[in-house]
């Protein structure tokens, strides 16, 4: 035990000690979710609606101010600006006010207002905003004309509507729909789901270039000296995949610490999240592995790792959620380490899940890891025998 | 004298696909002796190493260190050996200390003892005043002496040496063969590769000259020069009769062969330190007047030489 401990210390310790890594394992990471997290509230945060003619009339001053009410952000552009604005996703959803539309709210007729949304994801759930925000206003619209007839003056009308609603609680206007984007995401602070993401992309990406430590050592003829040792070949192994493990867990702790520290981020049920990133690190350590047997160049195996961390990375739901993915890159998305655990965490995050409902990908993450450390283990006794 | 058997090697092949690496090597090594294995690049030498430390299986033939078989498999057994690898095998980002107390803990050292024999090893290879560096800032001379420095760590009764000047200043080169020196009178059992003759003729009591995966000879460096047929060559240089006392010298009895040259005569003799003061005294006799005399005697370049039929350094 205490060679396999003595090898798993040397391969963080170096791991720790270049110099090169402390950019990209404690300063990059916790950059990024910054970044993502502050522009999370600045945009997918907040709904955007562009206003289309009918400048000027009730209609628009009405709806623009209950919108705004609402919480969205409002914005106006002639017919043409707005359609460009909605297909660049600048906006999520377009009002078209027609001159017909304007005369008829002011006669108190029925409007039919055009409406158009934007291709991304988001827009459906705005749209949802919009809707309670015109059934606001025509509810409103409604009552006033009633109260109106009735003999009532329209000043009078107004007011006595402005005190209805000050003093009566206006029931919240929840959607139901579970596909709906926004419901996926809900019980998310603005860092939360960058964060998990980043956590993912970043242990697997720094276990993977970590090998590069293995490898050097495999070249400089440590680790067939090791085995000139009185160190059994298994315990070299369990080592090497010790302090594999090791990097991805100091790696790991240190965003799930570090964003929960500085940004608040709600991992959830710390248990769980550490069982999950544990899982996780043992695919990563199980993976670097197998790069640190296969190959016999450190820096092309940096190369290799940077590429290959990225791409599972993005197929794995660590760039882009995987909820907006299709369903083909959804199948696709689960040959990676990453869409399982970033399901786990969804699970705890945003659902409080337990340890039953994260079982499944706890089993996935597991057999991914064993499965790999049986490869590696093979390639790397393999590769000693080259040694010398 | 006697000694105890530390390592002893029995018809051991190696082969590579249909190329036989090493074949049927045989040798003993006892405690306190240094034994050498001389030969070119390519000889085998590391090839036999690797399987004497357990870190390649030998197709056929034993090996037994300390009384018991060694295989890869030998875990424990493993501890009886220091080697010393032909590449450097320490970590650049490490510092020497670092790498020591590394090595140390995996050879079973702990707590206090580790430390101390990282201290005294320290000491030994000279570099205590270097010791919190990072070795990718040492010389190529001081990294050889941690590397040997990390074989010497846990006291191993067979130090293996795989050419462990290979690369290195005439200085570190010289400090290197006399701490070699000390640890075979303390008692170590010592295996040093080489493909410097000078080395294995002032280390090693035993030398085995190996070329193709084959012992060709081996014994003493005396036992060794005989085998070229004992002969030493006398440079007489100097003036005067030397007609006359190529002659005079033929006829003494010792002497194999004359030949004369411009400034002297070249005597092939056995016994070159014997027959010094006859011949001296027969040229002198002869009429010819001596101005130096050498003695040259066959090192283990001519007896590769006469074994092989190839220089040992090509
Ligand atoms: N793993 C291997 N596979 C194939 N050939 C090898 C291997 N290891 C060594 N050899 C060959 O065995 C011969 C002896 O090598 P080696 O023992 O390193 O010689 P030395 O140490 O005397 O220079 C060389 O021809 C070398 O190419
Ligand atoms: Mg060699």
């Amino acid at each position: 035990m205490k060679s396999i401990l003595g090898i798993a210390v040397v391969e963080v310790r170096l791991f720790l000690r270049d110099r090169s890594n402390i950019f990209f394992v404690f300063i990059f990471p916790l950059l990024l979710i910054l970044l993502l997290g502050s522009q999370f509230g600045a945009n997918s945060g907040q709904a955007r609606v562009v206003l289309s003619g009918g400048s000027g009339t009730e209609l628009a001053k009405v709806l623009s101010e209950q919108l705004k009410e609402d919480g969205v952000q409002v914005s106006s552009a002639g017919a043409g600006a707005a359609r460009d604005q909605l297909s660049r996703g600048r906006a999520d959803v377009g009002i078209f006010i027609s001159d017909d539309d304007s005369a008829a709210f002011a006669s108190g007729q029925p409007a039919d207002l055009e409406v158009l949304t934007a291709s991304q994801s988001a827009a459906q759930a705005v749209l949802q905003e919009v809707r309670a925000s015109v059934q606001a206003v025509s509810t409103e619209r409604r009552q006033q004309s009633l109260l109106e007839s009735a003999g009532v003056g329209a000043t009078e009308a107004a007011t006595a509507l402005k005190q209805a609603k000050e003093s009566v609680q206006q029931p919240q206007v929840v959607l139901v729909d579970t596909n709906d984007v926004t419901q996926v995401f809900q019980g998310l602070g603005r860092f939360d789901l960058g964060a998990a993401q980043q956590l993912l992309l970043f242990v697997f990406l720094s276990s993977l270039t970590g090998a590069a430590t293995m490898i050097k050592a495999r070249r400089l003829g440590v680790i067939a000296r090791v085995m000139a040792g009185p160190v059994a070949s298994w315990q070299a192994l369990a080592g090497q995949a010790l302090g594999r493990f090791g990097i991805a867990a100091v790696q790991g702790g240190y965003i799930m610490l570090g964003t929960a520290l500085l940004f608040g981020v709600d991992w959830g049920n710390p248990l769980l999240a550490g069982l999950v990133l544990a899982f996780f690190c043992a695919v990563s350590a199980a993976a670097a592995m197998v790069i640190g047997s296969l190959m016999d160049n450190d820096a092309a195996a940096s190369g290799v790792g940077v590429g290959l961390g990225l791409v599972l990375a993005g197929l794995g739901g660590s760039m882009v959620p995987p909820e907006f993915f299709s369903e083909t890159l959804q199948a696709v998305s689960r040959v990676t380490p990453h869409r399982w655990a970033y399901d786990a965490f969804a699970y705890i995050q945003r659902h409080d899940g337990t340890l039953a409902d994260i079982l499944p990908q706890l089993g996935v993450l597991a057999a991914m890891a064993l499965a790999l450390l049986a490869l590696g283990s093979f390639l790397l006794q393999r590769s000693l025998g080259r040694a010398l | 004298m006697q000694r105890a058997q530390v390592l002893g090697v029995k018809g051991l092949v190696k082969r590579y696909g249909d190329h036989t690496v090493v074949d049927d090597v045989s040798f003993h090594i006892g405690a306190g002796e240094t034994y050498g294995l001389l030969g070119p690049n390519g000889a085998g030498k590391t090839t036999i190493i690797s399987m004497v430390s357990g870190l390649i299986p030998a197709d056929t033939g034993s090996i037994e260190v300390a009384g018991s078989a060694m295989t890869p498999a030998s875990t424990r057994l493993k501890s009886h050996i220091g080697l010393v690898p032909q590449e450097l095998a320490i970590y650049p980002d490490l510092t020497a200390k670092e790498n020591l107390q590394f090595f140390g803990r995996l050879q079973g050292l702990s707590g206090r003892d580790l430390k101390a024999r990282t201290g005294e090893v320290l000491d030994l290879i000279g570099l205590a005043d270097r010791a919190g560096e990072q070795t990718k800032k040492f010389s190529g001379g001081m990294k050889r002496r941690l590397n040997i420095g990390i074989g010497l760590l846990h006291r191993p009764a067979l130090l293996i040496l795989d050419e462990p000047t290979v690369g290195v200043d005439p200085q570190s080169r010289n400090s290197i063969l006399e701490s070699v020196e000390a640890l075979a009178t303390e008692g170590m059992a010592v295996l040093y590769t080489t493909h410097y003759m000078e080395e294995a003729e002032r280390l090693c009591d035993r030398i085995a000259i190996i070329d193709e995966g084959r012992i060709q000879a081996e014994g003493t460096r005396g036992e060794l020069v005989e085998l070229t047929g004992g002969v030493d060559r006398i440079d007489l240089h100097g003036s005067g009769n030397t007609g006359a006392a190529a002659s005079a010298l033929r006829r003494l009895p010792g002497v194999k062969h004359v030949d004369g040259g411009a400034s002297g005569l070249t005597l092939t003799v056995h016994n070159g330190p014997g027959l010094l003061a006859p011949v001296v005294a027969e040229a002198g006799g002869a009429g010819m007047a001596l101005s130096s005399v050498e003695i040259v005697r066959p090192d283990l370049e001519s007896v590769f030489l006469h074994l092989t039929g190839k220089a040992l350094r090509d």
